[in-house]
């Protein structure tokens, strides 16, 4: 009897758990909400409200309204693989977005992602290895680029202009680190040299030792990986000891904070690297209604990648035939489909992706960082473009396409 | 939903008794021996990083990822870490109270930096990753190998448990008792309370050695990230809450901070909706910290206080 009412009862509560209706799909996302992060946390929480808005003006996922439930890791691990786990096993969600600090974003994928096989994309987190050594088994992808496109563009161009032996300062970071690692394979592979590799440990008041270091090798160029305050008074003083003028500059140097800095008739000679597509239809819709609905600019890190982390997962959502992370994680590979129909930001370009969607045709999504593309490892591959300074202004010297970068790819790593 | 449940609760448990552990390792030196450890991250990153780099699959960037067998990265972990604590301790453990706090503050903190900036051992910033999990190919789901884990840790920590009861009931515990209480009377009595003061730091120590060890095959990934100064104030608020001086009382600690840690983010990210996601984290600090104070103030002597021991014969 008693077994029978148990048995019952369990087959009752089965039922209602089959039978709970699907409505409304619950998205997760951890981010450092408090802590150190949380200054620059606030606009990428902000970008993912304003993304999971225009997926619920624009119809949702299947038809149902979508649910986000934001954690807070503070920062810490333990915290992070704890609100992930809670996300994935008591909110059933199949897909969540975050987070920013790789030593948060590492554990979750080892212990959470992986094995529970849900899908994340992260807006914020660049560790090289996390997509690289196999891991993730695909279940991770991240809608910033990391520091390889920028690597392989500066290495290629580098040699173009016949720079044979270069000397390379870099910012310790692990954002540092990986620049020196692809730029040097990328280095061994088109035949330059680097005569000297030199890290600098930022917030410092000179850096003469670390550029006399530099200068000792007698390179031809130089290459500068870091952030502009430091990087003025490397260039200062490296110009000031006679170094070269033939200087390559990483990404966030693309400023005129960096360029009045220095002083703008030392640099013309300078030359640099960023992703391409930073601008464009969609990235200004994006900052419009990001500037309209909070009442500030769109500026920051992570607040563009962020958008678009959500925007992906929502529209694998409606492309996977199931709602599980291995069918969402296939479909994050056809959200940005070769012969797709272009679509953009906002809700009215989701809603026209999701009618898409239903009528079976491919779609290609352009976000607020441009095209959104992953390569095989889950990573954002885009065109890239050099930049140099004319007359104290930052403009595009060429840029790099998508299928150069992927020959240039190619070639470096096989 | 119901297996969503009894998943986290396995997940969960998991947690609680690894930060046990770090508990019971404190509560040896801070409850019974009276050492103020301030240093406890870097202790466990000692026991972390030998595990991670003994185990780990090789990879031609490292010097270490050796991949050996788990057991030998558990005893070899939980060995490097006494061994650090002993070469700590020789240096530092006459001194007293605070000053021993600020010195073994300072140690973690160097371990952390060390962990960040020798890349060719720790990885640096990026991490060790493909840390074997024990016997994780044995097992089809990921609740599997957690109930397995938390089996392999509820032995761990039984076994831990009961030694710990032991010794410190045994003269050499009671010694320890004397040294906190008062040490001049130790020593009058012949004892060499800096002797004594040392074999309870390494012991206390090496268990949290054996902690980092156990986390980093459970998540399979560790970074410097893992080390930060807030572990070792988490650890403390767990003694202090659970009732220093009284071993179980250290792992009901675990349990409860632990507990509050994570019930506060889940409620505030049930209660409150995502456009004030950020007010909501921040209600969620203050609830962690008002619960703690509360313990403190209605339980000042923690949950389970330390049991008041008068010599056996003294009823009679």
């Amino acid at each position: 009897m008693l077994r029978a009412t148990v048995t019952l009862l369990l087959s009752a509560l089965a039922a209602t758990a089959a039978a709970q209706a699907p409505c409304p799909v619950r998205v997760g996302g951890v981010l450092p909400l408090t802590g150190s992060m949380a200054p620059i946390t606030k606009k990428i929480a902000q970008a993912a409200e304003l993304a999971f808005e225009h997926v619920n003006q624009g119809g949702g996922v299947k038809g149902c309204p979508v649910q986000f439930i934001l954690r807070d890791d503070q920062g810490q691990p333990t915290v992070g693989v704890d609100a992930a786990k809670y996300l994935v096993e008591i909110e059933r969600v199949q897909a969540f977005t975050g987070t920013i600090s790789s030593g948060v974003t590492g554990p979750i994928i080892s212990a959470i992602t992986a094995p529970s096989k849900v899908v994340q994309v992260t807006c914020c987190s660049t560790a090289s290895p996390f997509t690289l050594d196999g891991r993730s088994q695909g279940y991770f992808f991240r809608t910033i680029p990391t520091s390889k496109t920028q690597a392989y563009a500066t290495a290629s161009e580098t040699m173009r202009r016949g720079f044979k032996k270069t000397a390379v300062i870099y910012v310790n970071t692990d954002f540092g680190t990986d620049m020196l690692r692809f730029y040097r394979a990328a280095m061994a592979r088109l035949g330059g040299d680097i005569a000297v590799e030199v890290p600098y440990n930022d917030n410092q008041p000179s850096y003469r030792a670390e550029v006399t270091r530099a200068l000792a090798a007698k390179p031809e160029s130089l290459l500068l990986v870091g952030f502009p305050k430091d990087a003025v008074t490397i260039v200062r003083e490296w110009l000031s000891l006679g170094g070269t003028s033939n200087v390559a500059l990483n990404n966030s140097m693309r400023t005129l904070d960096f360029v009045n800095g220095v002083g703008a008739r030392f640099v013309e000679n300078f030359f640099g690297m960023d992703n391409a597509q930073v601008a464009g239809p969609h990235v200004d819709a994006f900052n419009k209604s990001f500037e309209e609905k909070f009442k500030t600019d769109s500026k920051g890190p992570g607040v563009h990648t962020q958008y678009d982390a959500v925007m992906v997962i929502a529209l694998a959502m409606n492309i996977a035939k199931e709602l599980n992370g291995t069918a969402i994680r296939d479909a994050v590979r056809q959200v940005h489909a070769a012969n797709g129909t272009p679509v953009g930001t906002g809700p009215g370009e989701f809603k026209k992706a999701l009618e898409l969607i239903r009528a079976g045709k491919p779609v290609k999504y352009h976000g607020a960082t441009g095209p959104i593309e992953f390569d095989r490892n889950g990573d954002v591959t885009g065109p890239a473009l050099v930049w140099k300074i004319s007359n104290g202004q930052l403009v595009t010297d060429r840029t790099i396409s998508i299928e150069e970068m992927q020959g240039l790819a190619r070639r470096i790593e096989n | 939903m119901l297996t969503g449940i009894f998943s986290y609760a396995v997940f969960f448990s998991c947690v609680v008794l690894i930060l046990s552990i770090l508990t019971l390792g404190l509560n040896l030196q801070w409850g019974f021996t009276g050492l103020f450890n301030a240093g406890i991250a870097g202790f466990y990153a000692i026991g972390a990083y030998t595990h991670a780099i003994l185990t780990a699959a090789p990879q031609p960037q490292f010097l270490g990822n050796f991949g050996l067998p788990w057991i030998v990265g558990i005893a070899a972990a939980t060995a490097a870490t006494a061994l650090a604590a002993w070469l700590i301790g020789l240096l530092t453990i006459r001194l007293r109270g605070d000053y021993l706090a600020i010195t073994s503050f300072g140690i973690a903190v160097t371990i952390q930096l060390v962990t960040l900036n020798w890349e060719a051992l720790t990885g640096g910033s990026q991490g060790l990753s493909r840390i074997p999990k024990p016997l994780a190919g044995t097992f089809d789901s990921p609740l599997a190998f957690n109930l397995w884990y938390l089996a392999l840790l509820a032995a761990v920590v039984g076994l831990l448990y009961w030694g710990l009861e032991r010794i410190v009931r045994s003269p050499w515990g009671r010694v320890l008792r004397a040294i906190r209480e008062d040490e001049t009377a130790a020593l009058a009595l012949g004892k060499s309370a800096r002797r004594f003061r040392l074999e309870a730091f390494v012991l206390g120590a090496a268990l949290m050695g054996l902690a980092g060890a156990l986390y980093v095959s459970f998540i399979g990934f560790v970074s410097p990230f893992d080390f930060l100064p807030i572990l070792t104030f988490q650890v403390w608020a767990m003694l202090i809450v659970g009732g220093s001086g009284n071993n179980r009382g250290a792992l009901l600690g675990a349990l409860v901070v632990w507990g509050i840690w994570a019930a506060a983010g889940a409620l505030v990210a049930k209660l409150v909706p995502p456009s004030h996601a950020a007010q909501g984290a921040a209600v969620q600090v203050i609830l962690i910290g008002l619960a703690l104070v509360l313990v403190l103030l209605y339980r000042p002597r923690g949950l389970i206080g330390e049991r008041a021991v008068v010599s056996r014969h003294a009823d009679g």
